[in-house]
C-alpha cells in the first residue's frame, strides 16, 4: 500500500474489502457452486486473510491518527467504542442464529437424523447458550471472523500504542504470539466441548499486525518489496505453485503424482500456516504493484457496488451471514439445483449491494443536515 | 386436470409408488457401494467364529443408546433388520439372530451398569456396540467417555462374546454445532488398543455425502432412513462376515 499521507482514502481498501464480503458469502453456503468463483480455490489462503488484513490497516490508518494528537486513552476509547459495536453486531447475528437453527429444528422431519436433532443441548437450555454467546464462548458457525475482530480489537489499543513506539519490537512480539499459537496450541476455548476457535486469535492476530504496520510503520519498507522484480518474481512463482497444487484438490488423481513432501493440505487455517500467510502477502504485493491507487475503474460507476459494501463492511458482513444461513436453508429445504444456487447467490449479493447503497444514503442524510442547534 | 374415478386415482398412485420403490431398490445397491477398506475390520472375530462353528448358529445383539437409529422406537425399518436379512441371505447354513437392546439417549456411562444384565439375557456370541451420539451431542468429557467405554468393552468380552464398535452418523445440518470428531479419534484410539473392531459408520456416510450418493442435508426424508439403513447393514454384514470368517457357511449344505 501507499504511504498513508496521500490525499484521501485509498479505494483499493473498499474495493477489495468490499470483494472479501463477497466471497465470504458465497463461500458460507454449503456445497454452492459459485464458491468456484472466489480466490480460496485457486491458492492456499482465502477472503477471510484480505479481510483481516484490511481491517487491521485501516484501524491503523484512521486510530493512529487519533491516538498520535489526542493521546493513548483518547484513542484507545475510540477503539473500544468500535469494540462494542463489533460485540453488539455479533450478539445480535447469534440471537438470529439461534432462532433460525431452532427453527431448521422445528422444521425438520428427517428420522435419519432424530436422535442428532434432539439432543442439540442448547436449544434445551436456552439460558446457558445465551450466556455463553455473551461470553464469546459459543461461535456462531461461519461467522467466527467477527468475534476475532473483537478481540483483536480489543488488544488495539496496546499493540497500537507498540507499533507507534517501537515497531520492531511490536513486530516481534506479534510474530512471538503467533510462534506461540501455531506451534505450541495456545488458542481461546469454546462452550461446551473446550475445543478452540476456528479463527485462533493469537494466530490471526499476526495478518492483522501486518495490516497496521504496513499502515503506520512499514510504508518505506512495503514500497521497497514491490518495486523490486526480484520480489516480484518471488511472488509469481510462489503463486503459481500454490496455484498448481490447488488444482490437485480438483483432480484427485493427480495427488498420486505428488512427491510425499509435497502433500500440504490441509494448511493450517486455525493456526495460519505460513504458508498460508506468505500466499497472501505475494498476492498483496501483485496487486499493489499492478493495481495503482487511481485506477481509473475504481472511480468509474462499475466499482461502485464493491466500493460501497467496502466502505460499510460491518453491516455487510452481518447481513452477508444471514444471508448465506438463509441460503443454505433455501438450497436445502427447496431445490439445491445449479440455477437455484445462482439465483440465491446473485440475491444475496444484490441485498448486501442494497444494504450499502442504504447505508450510504443516511451517511449523505447525516452530512448535509443543518447542525442543530443545542439545546438547555 | 382431473382425476376421473376414484379406482383410477389408486390405480395410478400405486403405480407411481411402485415405480418410485423399483427405482430406489435398483439404486440402492450401487450407491452403498464404498471403497474395502471402510468394512475391512482391522482385529478378527474370534468368539463368534468359534460359535458360529460350534452350534452352526449366531446370536447378535445390537446395544444402542439412540433407538431411533436402531428403529426401536418408530417401528421403521432400520439397520439391524437389513444387518439380519442380509446375513442370513448370504449364510443360508447358518441360523442368525439379531436382538436389539436400545434406551433412549443413553450415554455409554449409563448403559455400562445395565450391561452384566442385558448380556445375561440375550446371552449374544457377538455384540454390535453402537456408541457415541449421545455423549458427543450432550458434549461429555472426553476422558470420562473414554473410561466407560473402555469398561464397557471389556464387561462385553468377559462374558464372553465379541463386540464390534460402531462410531456416531455422519449429519451434515448438525456437523458444524457438534464437534464429533474428538470422540471418534478416542473410539478409534480405545478400539484399536483393546483389538476391538471399529465400525466407522461416520467414515462412511461422509463418504456418501462427498460423492454424492446421498444427500445427507435433507430435511426432509424422502425414504433416505430405508436406503441409508439397508446400506448401513449390508455393509455391516459384510464386515461382520470378514471378521467372524463366515464364508464356509454360504452353501445350503450342513
Amino acid at each position: 500500500m501507499t504511504a498513508p499521507a496521500s490525499t484521501g482514502r485509498d479505494l483499493r481498501l473498499d474495493f477489495f474489502r468490499g470483494l472479501s464480503l463477497w466471497f465470504i458469502f458465497l463461500d458460507h453456503i454449503p456445497s454452492n457452486r459459485l464458491s468456484w468463483l472466489t480466490i480460496r480455490n485457486y491458492g492456499f489462503s482465502d477472503a477471510a486473510e484480505i479481510f483481516v488484513f484490511i481491517s487491521g490497516y485501516t484501524a491503523a490508518f484512521v486510530y493512529a491518527r487519533v491516538m498520535r494528537e489526542r493521546g493513548f486513552i483518547v484513542g484507545s476509547a475510540r477503539i473500544l467504542k468500535r469494540v462494542w459495536q463489533l460485540y453488539v453486531a455479533f450478539v445480535f447475528l447469534s440471537v438470529i442464529y439461534i432462532a433460525q437453527t431452532a427453527y431448521v429444528a422445528h422444521q425438520f422431519d428427517n428420522p435419519l437424523f432424530a436422535e442428532e436433532m434432539v439432543v442439540l443441548h442448547f436449544l434445551q437450555r436456552p439460558e446457558t447458550i445465551l450466556l455463553e454467546v455473551l461470553r464469546l464462548r459459543f461461535l456462531v458457525a461461519n461467522a467466527d471472523v467477527l468475534p476475532l475482530y473483537v478481540i483483536l480489537m480489543l488488544a488495539f489499543p496496546f499493540m497500537l500504542w507498540l507499533l507507534l513506539r517501537n515497531p520492531t519490537l511490536a513486530f516481534a512480539t506479534s510474530i512471538a504470539i503467533w510462534a506461540a499459537a501455531y506451534f505450541g496450541g495456545v488458542n481461546l476455548r469454546l462452550y461446551p466441548l473446550e475445543r478452540g476457535w476456528f479463527f485462533n486469535p493469537f494466530a490471526w492476530q499476526l495478518l492483522f499486525f501486518i495490516g497496521a504496520w504496513c499502515a503506520v510503520g512499514g510504508a518505506r519498507w512495503i514500497q521497497t518489496l514491490y518495486r523490486s522484480n526480484i520480489v516480484l518474481v518471488i511472488c509469481i512463482v510462489y503463486l503459481l505453485f500454490a496455484f498448481a497444487l490447488a488444482m490437485t484438490r480438483v483432480v484427485p488423481e493427480s495427488v498420486r503424482m505428488l512427491p510425499e513432501w509435497l502433500l500440504l493440505f490441509p494448511l493450517d487455517k486455525t493456526g495460519m500456516s505460513p504458508l498460508r500467510l506468505a500466499h497472501f502477502l505475494a498476492l498483496t504485493i501483485l496487486v499493489v504493484r499492478f493495481i495503482p491507487q487511481d485506477t481509473a475503474f475504481l472511480r468509474s460507476g462499475w466499482a461502485e457496488p464493491l466500493l460501497m459494501c467496502g466502505r460499510h463492511s460491518l453491516e455487510v458482513f452481518c447481513l452477508g451471514v444471514f444471508l448465506s444461513l438463509m441460503g443454505n436453508f433455501v438450497l436445502v429445504e427447496i431445490s439445491g439445483t445449479l440455477p437455484m444456487q445462482v439465483a440465491v447467490s446473485i440475491s444475496g449479493i444484490v441485498l448486501m449491494v442494497g444494504l450499502a447503497a442504504l447505508l450510504s444514503w443516511y451517511k449523505d442524510l447525516d452530512r448535509r443536515a443543518p447542525k442543530q442547534p443545542a439545546t438547555r | 386436470m382431473s382425476w376421473g374415478a376414484p379406482s383410477v386415482r389408486v390405480a395410478a398412485a400405486t403405480a407411481a409408488f411402485l415405480a418410485l420403490v423399483s427405482a430406489a431398490n435398483a439404486a440402492t445397491d450401487e450407491r452403498c457401494e464404498i471403497p474395502a477398506i471402510f468394512v475391512e475390520p482391522l482385529s478378527p472375530l474370534p468368539r463368534a467364529a468359534a460359535a458360529a462353528r460350534r452350534d452352526r448358529k449366531l446370536d447378535i445383539l445390537v446395544l444402542s443408546g439412540s433407538p431411533s437409529q436402531t428403529g426401536a422406537a418408530k417401528g421403521l425399518r432400520s439397520y439391524p433388520a437389513y444387518f439380519q436379512d442380509a446375513l442370513r441371505e448370504k449364510f443360508p447354513s447358518l441360523e442368525v439372530h439379531v436382538a436389539i437392546s436400545a434406551a433412549p439417549r443413553r450415554s455409554v456411562a449409563d448403559l455400562v451398569p445395565q450391561l452384566d444384565k442385558v448380556l445375561a439375557d440375550a446371552r449374544p456370541s457377538l455384540v454390535i456396540w453402537q456408541a457415541g451420539t449421545a455423549d458427543a451431542y450432550r458434549g461429555l468429557e472426553a476422558e470420562s467417555f473414554a473410561e466407560a467405554l473402555r469398561r464397557g468393552l471389556s464387561k462385553v468380552l468377559e462374558s464372553g462374546a465379541d463386540v464390534v464398535l460402531m462410531d456416531m452418523q455422519y449429519s451434515p445440518r448438525t456437523d458444524n454445532l457438534v464437534d464429533v470428531g474428538g470422540y471418534i479419534a478416542n473410539m478409534r484410539w480405545i478400539t484399536s488398543s483393546m483389538e476391538v473392531p471399529l465400525f466407522s459408520r461416520y467414515e462412511i456416510m461422509r463418504h456418501w455425502n462427498d460423492t454424492g450418493a446421498f444427500d445427507l442435508g435433507s430435511l426432509r426424508n424422502n425414504g433416505l432412513f430405508e436406503q441409508v439403513h439397508r446400506c448401513i447393514g449390508e455393509l455391516l454384514a459384510d464386515f461382520v462376515a470378514r471378521g467372524a470368517e463366515l464364508k464356509e457357511f454360504e452353501s445350503k449344505e450342513r
